[in-house]
């Protein structure tokens, strides 16, 4: 058994839209193409599966009409598009109360869609970043019901994410894989690659309110979910990445940020609920290279950070070896760790247990309240896995198959 | 017509035994330490240790803390064990660059230490399911290279170690510079020097700034009702066959309920009804850093850490400046050169979440005492729910 046996599209985790010629990495579960750049997306009913098996009741994004069809996605699909490029997008609203879309942080908005309704919005795609759309209506309700997905815009021309990044962010971007602080891994061609990134979406659920939308639903009135009830008394009690949560969202490869040393990676960071975290990153601190879609000036180096309501952040992860490991930092780390990349400790109970490579290490919020289902074993809630494959020579670790 | 369902997750059959390590973490099973190389620096650590704080009004919170079974005495008038137990549990100070190896022991329950900040291999990591937990000792060994603020924490169902209050300072000092070939700790409460981008520097070892007294504000809060649960409240042995059984991940526990009552000053209480500012003299081990006095002309430094689970806000009733954030000075290269220390003028608040530490200097130029606030958000409704009070006095 491996820990890289690779499930190229599993039948969870994020779908993914792209408009143009976006490049993505291939991790999702499906991947449509949008024909004539306009995208075809629709609300409905769905039951999500918590990671205790609950299903709760939702309203999500499918999109029936793109090729291949997207069915009902928990968070809605990731929309990719190039900065500038014109976009139509039609949402269709079968539910029984208006919805609406919007684009956080940008003037796309459309108004009410009555139940039964399409409507149409069309725009050029925004400065490149990470976005979050939304159904704004009732705020914060629709959209933590599930009405939310990412928005990628992809910069057209530059060695950055950014349309316009500020002279640090450039100047970061220009050192990954040039300078003697971040050498580039030995097959890498440059120092950053455009389709190493990752989507980290972030909610919570609490059933309560999801329970009195589907006794609306299934009754065929509008939903009498109130906002001002649901700012004062949300409780949640299950959290997810990418509609994962627990071991379901670390064993996620379209989540888990991985790769070998000198192999950079954005992290696009978006909180869709009301609960504000504080995300830990262990193994590197991450420069943070974009605030709520304003590229930073003063680039931090750190490894903890709040991510608010209707936050969009940008983590570079830069998959710098790990500094702290005792030892000759010019020694490989298969020559300087040999005994625990061959380890494999038993599990409990007899269980055969895990190899101790490829490396592994986590990403959880702090608030650690975000890490259980109320109770039950530990973490199983916000949290994703950081893995490393290889040295920066090009010599991968044992047990790493692509 | 039904309605579809969206399933959880996958779970590939040739990946059960890694979730089944994931919601049961193995322990050690004996290994001690792997990949050992010789120690340059020293020292042990002792979990858990039942330990009660001590409220203003003689009521008592019991917590668990990590012993340092090797610290002396402590002089009168400091009760004698004050420096090996203590809540936060005592502070570890390193040498930048020493090669560590921290012999910790594991009793009653098994428990791992991460060191928050530091970043060495998933072993000396401290987490159980990327790893194991401890049962008895383990050597964990790491060398860490920036100097700055880290703390130290048990991982193992962090969400309720964390809270009995099993996590102290963990402090990497840099050298002299007039000596930058020697490893030196500085005492708590200073002086000593700090990481600060120095834009005269020659050496990397320049990148520092003197600093003559040393604060820590290290607020917590503390919900009473999760102080009465078990180590391993919530939690039940599953089957390694079918590791996401659903009955592994739910208790209808309150770990999601986090609702303090209790809020906490580096170690100093107050309950939520109770306005009193913390002072210097109510506790002799904190309130020195907690209240500091610093002189005219002198250099202040403060560690901030938020070791909550909700929101803080910080205000000063002084100019400081940010020099430091989570172990790495602004704008110190080669990492950090994208970066900048940049002024926080008084009045100004600024707000960190579990984990985030900042470290802050204050130059005064005039006598006097000058608040220090600290207001504790709930971290979903944003609702104020206690405020800290205390102060830096000027002389």
């Amino acid at each position: 058994m491996k820990r890289r046996d690779f499930i190229k599209t599993g039948l969870t985790g994020l779908a993914a839209i792209t408009v143009g010629n976006v490049k993505i990495p291939g991790l999702f579960r499906t991947e449509a193409f949008a024909a004539g750049r306009t995208i075809d997306l629709t609300m409905e009913a769905a039951m999500v599966e918590m990671v205790d098996g609950t299903q709760v009741f939702h309203w999500v994004f499918s999109s029936p009409l793109s090729t291949p069809a997207i069915g009902p996605s928990f968070p809605g699909p990731a929309l990719f598009a190039t900065a500038g490029e014109d976009i139509t997008i039609n949402i269709k609203n079968t539910l029984k109360e208006p919805h609406a879309f919007q684009i956080v942080g940008t003037r796309i908005l459309t108004p009410p869609i009555s139940p039964g309704q399409t409507r149409t919005v069309s725009f050029k795609a925004p400065a490149a970043g990470s976005y979050l759309y939304i159904d704004p209506l009732n705020d914060p309700v629709n959209r933590v019901l599930g009405l939310h997905g990412a928005f990628i815009v992809i910069p057209a021309t530059g060695n950055t994410p950014y349309s316009f990044p500020t002279p640090m962010v450039q100047q970061l971007f220009n050192d990954l894989g040039t300078t003697p602080q971040f050498p580039r891994h030995a097959l890498s061609q440059v120092g950053w690659d455009p389709a190493r990134f990752r989507i980290w979406l972030h909610h919570q659920i609490d059933p309560a309110f999801n329970a009195q939308a589907q006794a609306d639903f299934d009754a065929g009135r509008a939903s009498t979910v109130n906002s001002a009830q649901m700012r004062a008394n949300f409780l949640p009690r299950y959290f997810t990445i990418n509609g994962k949560s627990g071991v379901f969202a670390a064993h996620d490869h379209a989540t888990t940020i991985e790769g070998r040393i000198g192999q950079p990676m954005l992290v696009r960071i978006l909180n869709s609920g009301l609960y504000t975290y504080s995300n830990h990153l262990h193994a590197n601190h991450f420069y943070v290279t974009s605030l709520n879609n304003v590229v930073q000036d003063n680039v931090l180096f750190i490894d903890s950070q709040t991510l608010k309501p209707l936050d969009r952040i940008d983590w570079v992860v830069p998959f710098i070896r790990p500094p702290d490991i005792a030892g000759d930092p010019n020694i490989p780390l298969r020559e300087l760790i040999p005994e625990e990349l061959a380890l494999t400790i038993p599990g409990a109970q007899g269980s055969p247990g895990m190899p101790q490579s490829p490396l592994p290490y986590p990403m959880h919020c702090h608030m650690e309240t975000s890490q259980t289902a109320a109770g039950g074993n530990y973490p199983q809630g916000s949290i994703a896995h950081f893995d490393f494959l290889g040295d920066v020579d090009g010599v991968d670790f044992p047990n790493v198959i692509e | 017509m039904a309605i579809p369902i969206i399933p959880r997750g996958d779970v590939p059959p040739e990946e059960i035994p890694a979730f089944f390590n994931f919601t049961t973490p193995p322990t050690n099973g004996g290994i001690k330490q792997v990949d050992p190389l010789t120690p340059t620096f020293t020292f042990a650590r002792n979990l858990l240790v039942d330990f009660d704080l001590v409220l203003p009004d003689g009521g008592r919170v019991p917590m668990w803390i990590i012993e340092d079974s090797n610290a002396p005495d402590a002089p009168p008038p400091l009760p004698k064990d004050a420096l090996r137990r203590n809540f936060p549990s005592p502070a570890i100070r390193i040498p930048q660059n020493a090669l560590v190896r921290a012999d910790v022991l594991c009793q009653g329950n098994t428990h791992t230490i991460h060191w928050h900040g530091i970043e060495p291999t998933p072993m000396n990591d401290g987490v159980g399911h990327t790893s194991f937990e401890v049962a008895g000792h383990f050597f964990y060994q790491f060398q860490p290279r920036d100097a700055g603020t880290y703390f130290y924490h048990c991982h193992k169902n962090t969400v309720l170690h964390f809270e009995m209050g099993l996590y102290g300072l963990l402090l990497v000092d840099p050298p002299d510079p007039a000596n930058p070939s020697v490893p030196v700790t500085y005492p708590t409460g200073g002086p000593g020097f700090a990481a600060r981008v120095n834009p005269a520097a020659v050496a990397l070892t320049d990148h520092v700034i003197h600093y003559d007294v040393e604060a820590a504000w290290v607020p917590d809060s503390i919900d009473s009702r999760w102080h009465l649960l078990g180590h391993d409240a919530f939690m039940q042995i599953s089957d390694p066959n079918d590791p996401v059984n659903p009955a592994n991940f739910t208790q209808d526990g309150i770990l999601n309920d986090f609702r303090p009552d209790i809020f906490v000053l580096t170690g100093i209480p107050r309950r939520i009804n109770d306005p009193t500012p913390i002072t210097a003299a109510e506790n002799p081990v904190f309130g020195p850093l907690v209240a500091p006095t610093v002189g005219v002309g002198q250099t202040l430094l403060a560690r901030v850490i938020n070791a909550d689970y909700i929101i803080q806000q910080f205000t000063l009733g002084i100019d400081a400046e940010v020099i430091a954030m989570d172990g790495r000075g602004l704008g110190i290269p080669p990492f950090h050169q994208y970066s900048r220390p940049f002024p926080l003028p008084a009045g100004t608040p600024f707000r960190l979440t579990s984990a985030m530490r900042w470290d802050l200097i204050v130059k005064p130029t005039t006598p006097g005492v000058y608040p220090v606030k600290i207001e504790f958000l709930n971290q979903i409704t944003g609702r104020l729910l206690y405020t800290a009070r205390t102060t830096i006095t000027v002389v």
